[in-house]
């Protein structure tokens, strides 16, 4: 055989060499972002599960003190039971959201409360579900932080040539209400 | 057009192979070293490395093992207290952050000082610790000390803790070799005349002063690591809280903050959000931080 054949074998091999490689890390950079994605949907579930367990708890401690504010209450241990009741992420979702809105209004109104305010018991769960709901706000993020760099692995060359095989689509993203963080533009 | 503003998966990914190239200068530095001593002394290369090479990586080695206790001991730093409820909201910050990055949760450790600072170390994210100073817990709200955190994060998350520890480690073993190469030369005098052949005067001149230099070097290149990242930590951290403000705010108290009794050893000053010996005002290739006034603009950028 000619030098010129020789060069074309070792072309044809490099090719094919470069293509498993580039499958090799898209494949896996796939799977991996795919586990990324299900942790942070977990992690989304496991705090506002979290955060309900804590309801009861706010409710005994703040039952003595707020007697007239039985609206605000309620809407609250409402909120809860939606929570416990939901079926699809997105019932869970929208409960969540109902339950933020309750707390906040129970306690802008422990505000009038001074002697509420300065028991140690509901400091502490005031903080704990603060930061519940923070640590929430944060999965979410991620979630849809991950979500967005799936998409753009299995949207953009060359991940969309094999991700298109594997059969794998664009997730979608959590829609997240009060969503009045922005992205900050990264430039260097 | 503006330039698209990229993923910070993508500077992470950048990160990685600027961290790899910069490793890998160090590495040629280190041995770049050994071989001029060789070449001075007149020692055939491959026994210089046979003496040389196991003495840097026995340093090397043994700064990354204690690298964690030695920084934690030199901070005087202790895990921090549930108990005490400014220290509670440090830890919950701190899981948060863990969330929003999707990194296993840090342990949180304190330093009892009054200056406003935080450092992360560690080697992996898996060992990572975040520890914030007493006057940091005091002094910052709730929004800046996230800003802080993040930044720690960061770091973490984009491998630097372990960069540092490496690098701190390399910088000290061609410290460590560059002396014990110049004392030989005083006490030995210099064998150049014994040697037969091989090497002029000149060379092992420049071989001398390229030994004298290198830790100089190789302090120079951690430095420009360490700026560099600490610019990227801050993108980074305002990626995960999505509130650059809060970041530029703490930076801002950080700026008026009166640096009071530092702690802590000098070669891991790159660990902190901000230096704790030294207020980088103006930019210098010796700081190890770039100017709070420029982060701090470029924060307020975004």
């Amino acid at each position: 055989m000619d030098l010129i054949t020789w060069a074309i074998i070792l072309l044809i091999i490099l090719i094919v060499v470069i293509i498993l490689l580039t499958f090799w890390g898209i494949y896996n950079r796939i799977i991996r972002t795919e586990n990324q994605i299900d942790n942070a949907w977990a992690q989304i579930d496991v705090q506002m599960k979290r955060r309900a367990d804590l309801i009861p708890n706010l409710m005994e401690t703040v039952k003595g003190y707020m007697m007239h504010e039985r609206g605000t209450m309620e809407s609250v241990t409402n909120a809860r039971a939606a929570i416990m009741s939901a079926k699809t992420p997105q019932e869970s979702n929208d409960a969540n959201n109902m339950l933020t809105g309750a707390l906040k209004t129970l306690f802008a109104v422990a505000e009038n409360y001074p002697d509420l305010k300065a028991n140690q018991n509901f400091l502490q769960l005031q903080d704990e579900l603060t930061h519940t709901e923070d640590k929430i706000a944060y999965s979410r993020q991620h979630y849809n932080d991950s979500v967005l760099f799936y998409n753009n692995t299995i949207e953009t060359f060359p991940g969309n040539f094999f991700a298109h095989r594997m059969g794998r689509k664009a997730r979608e993203m959590l829609q997240i209400p009060e969503a009045s963080k922005e992205v900050p533009k990264v430039s260097f | 057009m503006e330039q698209q503003p990229r993923l910070i998966e993508d500077y992470i990914r950048k990160n990685k192979r600027d961290t790899v190239i910069i490793c890998m200068l160090m590495v040629i530095l280190l041995f770049s070293v050994i071989f001029a001593i060789g070449y001075i002394l007149g020692a055939p290369p491959i026994l210089t490395m046979m003496i040389g090479l196991p003495i840097a990586l026995f340093y090397i080695f043994i700064t990354y093992s204690f690298s964690i206790q030695s920084v934690i001991s030199a901070a005087g730093a202790r895990p921090a207290n549930p108990q005490n409820r400014e220290e509670k909201l440090l830890t919950y910050k701190v899981e948060e952050m863990s969330l929003a990055a999707g990194l296993p949760t840090p342990k949180v450790y304190v330093q009892e000082s009054r200056d406003i600072n935080a450092f992360a170390t560690g080697h992996k994210p898996t060992d990572a610790i975040i520890c914030a100073t007493t006057g940091a817990l005091q002094q910052l709200n709730t929004e800046e000390l996230e800003g802080v955190i993040g930044h720690e994060m960061s770091h973490i998350q984009n491998h630097d803790i372990l960069v540092m520890t490496v690098t701190v480690g390399v910088v000290g073993a061609i410290a460590l070799i560059a002396e014990i190469a110049v004392r030989m030369l005083f006490w030995g005098g210099g064998r150049s005349g014994d040697r037969k052949g091989g090497g002029n005067i000149i060379v092992v001149v420049i071989a001398i002063i390229f030994i004298i230099l290198a830790p100089i070097f190789s302090r120079l290149t951690y430095l420009a690591i360490s700026r560099k990242r600490e610019y990227l930590a801050d993108a980074g951290g305002a990626y995960l809280t999505r509130n650059p403000e809060g970041l530029a705010k703490a930076l801002e108290k950080i700026k008026t903050d009166i640096p009071d009794d530092p702690k802590g050893s000098k070669t891991v000053a790159p660990l902190y959000i901000s230096n704790p010996f030294k207020r980088a005002l103006r930019d210098s290739i010796w700081s190890t931080h770039p100017p709070l006034d420029e982060r701090i603009r470029r924060l307020r950028a975004m």
